[in-house]
């Protein structure tokens, strides 16, 4: 019945328990939210950066990542290869020539590292090829061979132009831009800009400051177009020590949320490099694993390494640390904010249990004559805040867990802000997640906060003399 | 067979900077199946000997002896369960849960002593309707007038099979109507089951009733006449 009474008493002050449940409601659904938020960040990072970036594990000649020069290709190749094939927990394989070189295009030009991939099996480690903005991943026979470059590394090469053509213009929305808008921009037709600062310079003297600022990013957007099949000329180390020029024409253009990563790798077929480098055909300078899934890849390391000992092995906490630090620290940080978020709501709490017990003096003065013991009243006043709590963290839970499950399909669109986001590695849609473990480390610091909440009124109770107690007005 | 003893019980209030003595020099012994009226005027020590017969005020010097139980020397816990098992209370301003119906009021007493709920259950309805009010188990306290929540509270009293009921002031907030009611189920469960009933009144239509009246003033016992 203590229970029962704990309950009832809670609803005995309708309107003070709402405010301190929607307070509780607002508090957890905004330190969920943000705690899922962070935590989607990291592990969108994770996933992207190891799927897109640098793969689970990679295997180099042990000289290579100290000084990273032509003649320090894996060592045993076939070895290798035939004990990663059988090596469990491995879901694929992909094996790279990588070079650092300048690229030239017929505007401009910049440092790339050029990596020579099987097309067939860089697409079973690397969901790069998912991420073209425009063309294909390498799948071609012309004249020229190919290049996948990165859109950053492409605007510095000048291959993304902007320009209003007639049929770029007759399709704008007709709802959302009026016909005199169309106008303004007609008087750019026929230009074209190399450069994104002209075309919006362009813009701003032909629209109104209003209509400037609301739409130039959309129509820079939208009236920007790569230069596929553009030439560009990469000059490529050869085994002789001699620099050779080679010219590609540009097949296809990938955009990642890590700009630095779209800025300086292009991708191009083995075959190519093999034929103009003097790299015979068992010279690689990383192979790229993939496992099937982050922790095994570790496991999958440790292994292999007993098996492999003539070449270096690094796993991906290892060829990138931030990552496997962002993701522990992000914990911390997580409990931390609800922690803090907690305190706060704790103080609504105590509040109102105070009250709650200074308006029931005399009916605790009653319960204490008729024979209640210390022990059964602490516990009733320990249950009524600890039922007012999770009232309030159970809603704010479940609340919070449908916008993370909603966001996290429809994902939260911050692109207003990407170039700041892109620039750290991290995507402006952010897709945010709660892992079972935090939501469940969440819960348990709810219950915690309403016990903690309820000491000081319950001993405020204790310390009641039932005689003086029931003769309290 | 007598039930409560005090001897030379005394309780002196040295909380403000006047020295109080509440009840002075107290010796008095109940018996089983008493009906006593204990009067005096405001500030005579009604309220306090009442407390201190049960267990809720502890006298500055003598003893209280409750059955073979000398109840000064229980602490803690062990008087708060003494006070369960033996003593029914029953105050001026009712005093019942409001959020627990009549039933519930009650009942609640006795889960506290670890009855089953069975055995719960057919006391409660006996009680409520022995005082009438077999009708309104389901009402919470907010539904009943104040003479019904005052035989509420009796119920509650006597649910714990206690051994006498002290009551303070029962009758002060009930209109006449709702007294005499009261006092007519007290007297019947005093002649049909040997209750033992103390009030603190100054209610002369409960002193008409009592077959003992002790008066105190300033503390000590002016008078204690047992009538036939």
């Amino acid at each position: 019945m203590i229970w029962s009474i704990a309950w009832k008493n809670i609803w005995r002050n309708k309107i003070r328990s709402f405010v301190v449940i929607a307070a509780l409601i607002i508090g957890i659904f905004g330190a969920v939210m943000l705690v899922g938020i962070m935590e989607g960040w990291v592990a969108q990072r994770t996933h992207d950066s190891i799927y897109k970036e640098i793969s689970h594990i990679q295997v180099h000649h042990p000289e290579y990542l100290n000084n990273e020069e032509l003649k320090y290709t894996v060592n045993n190749y076939h070895d290798i290869i035939s004990t990663i094939a059988n090596q469990p927990g491995v879901i694929a394989w992909s094996a790279r020539t990588k070079m650092f070189c300048m690229a030239q295009s017929d505007w401009s030009s910049t440092g790339l590292i050029v990596k020579g991939v099987d097309p067939e099996k860089e697409k079973m480690v690397s969901e790069l090829y998912q991420s073209l903005e425009e063309g294909d991943f390498l799948a071609e026979t012309q004249r020229l061979p190919s290049i996948v470059l990165g859109e950053d590394a492409a605007k510095t090469l000048k291959l993304v132009n902007w320009e209003v053509t007639g049929e770029k213009l007759d399709s704008l929305d007709n709802t959302k831009f009026s016909r005199s808008f169309k106008q303004k921009l007609n008087d750019l037709k026929g230009k074209r800009f190399r450069v994104e600062k002209e075309f919006k310079d362009s813009l701003e003297a032909n629209l109104s400051d209003k209509e400037y600022r609301k739409y130039s990013g959309y129509l820079a957007k939208y009236f920007s177009f790569y230069r596929l099949r553009s030439k560009i000329t990469i000059t490529l180390p050869d085994t002789s020590g001699q620099f050779i020029y080679c010219t590609f024409r540009v097949k296809g253009i990938f955009k990642t949320s890590n700009s630095m990563f779209d800025a300086l790798n292009a991708f191009v077929d083995i075959n190519v490099i093999k034929k103009n480098s003097g790299l015979s055909s068992d010279d690689y300078h990383e192979i790229a694993i993939l496992c099937t899934d982050n922790e095994t890849a570790l496991t999958v390391n440790d292994e292999l390494k007993q098996k492999i000992a003539d070449n270096d092995l690094m796993s991906w906490k290892k060829i990138s640390p931030e990552l496997a630090m962002y993701s522990d620290f992000m914990k911390i940080m997580d409990y931390i904010y609800v922690a803090i978020f907690l305190l706060a709501l704790s103080f609504g709490i105590i509040n109102t249990m105070l009250m709650a017990v200074l308006e029931r003096t005399k009916e605790l003065g009653m319960l204490m004559a008729i024979g209640m013991n210390k022990l059964k009243l602490f516990k009733m006043i320990m249950l009524e805040s600890v039922l007012l709590t999770f009232t309030g963290g159970i809603i704010g839970m479940i609340i919070s867990s449908l916008s993370i499950h909603y966001f996290g399909k429809t994902g939260i669109n911050l692109s207003m802000w990407a170039e700041g986001f892109e620039a750290m590695g991290y995507a402006s849609i952010i897709y945010p997640s709660l892992s079972w473990d935090l939501f469940i480390g969440i819960i348990i610091l709810v219950i915690i906060t309403g016990i903690l909440s309820a000491i000081w009124p319950a001993r405020k109770a204790l310390k009641l003399n039932p005689s003086e107690a029931i003769r309290n007005e | 067979m007598k039930v409560i003893e005090i001897k030379n019980v005394e309780k002196i209030y040295n909380d403000s900077e006047v020295k109080v003595i509440a009840v002075n020099g107290v010796d008095l012994s109940f018996e089983e199946g008493e009906f006593t009226a204990i009067v005096g005027p405001s500030g005579s020590g009604k309220t306090t000997l009442l407390n201190i017969l049960g267990g809720l005020d502890r006298p500055t010097s003598g003893e209280i002896i409750i059955g073979d139980t000398n109840i000064g020397k229980l602490k803690g816990s062990k008087l708060i369960d003494f006070r369960l098992r033996n003593i029914g209370f029953v105050f001026q301003a009712y005093n019942l849960i409001p959020v627990l119906t009549a039933h519930e009021n009650v009942e609640f007493i006795m889960q506290m002593q670890g009855i089953s709920k069975k055995e719960r259950d057919k006391r409660t309805e006996e009680l409520l309707k022995e005082v009438g009010l077999g009708d309104r188990m389901d009402s919470r306290p907010s539904k009943l007038s104040g003479g019904q929540q005052q035989r509420v509270a009796v119920a509650r009293a006597l649910a714990s099979k206690p051994k006498f009921v002290l009551a303070d002031e029962p009758t002060a907030n009930l209109d006449s109507k709702s007294t005499e009611n009261l006092l007519e189920i007290m007297e019947k469960l005093n002649y049909e089951e040997n209750i033992t009933f103390i009030f603190s009144t100054h209610d002369s239509r409960v002193v008409k009733k009592a077959r003992r009246v002790i008066t105190l003033e300033d503390g000590k016992v002016i008078s204690d006449n047992k009538l036939s």
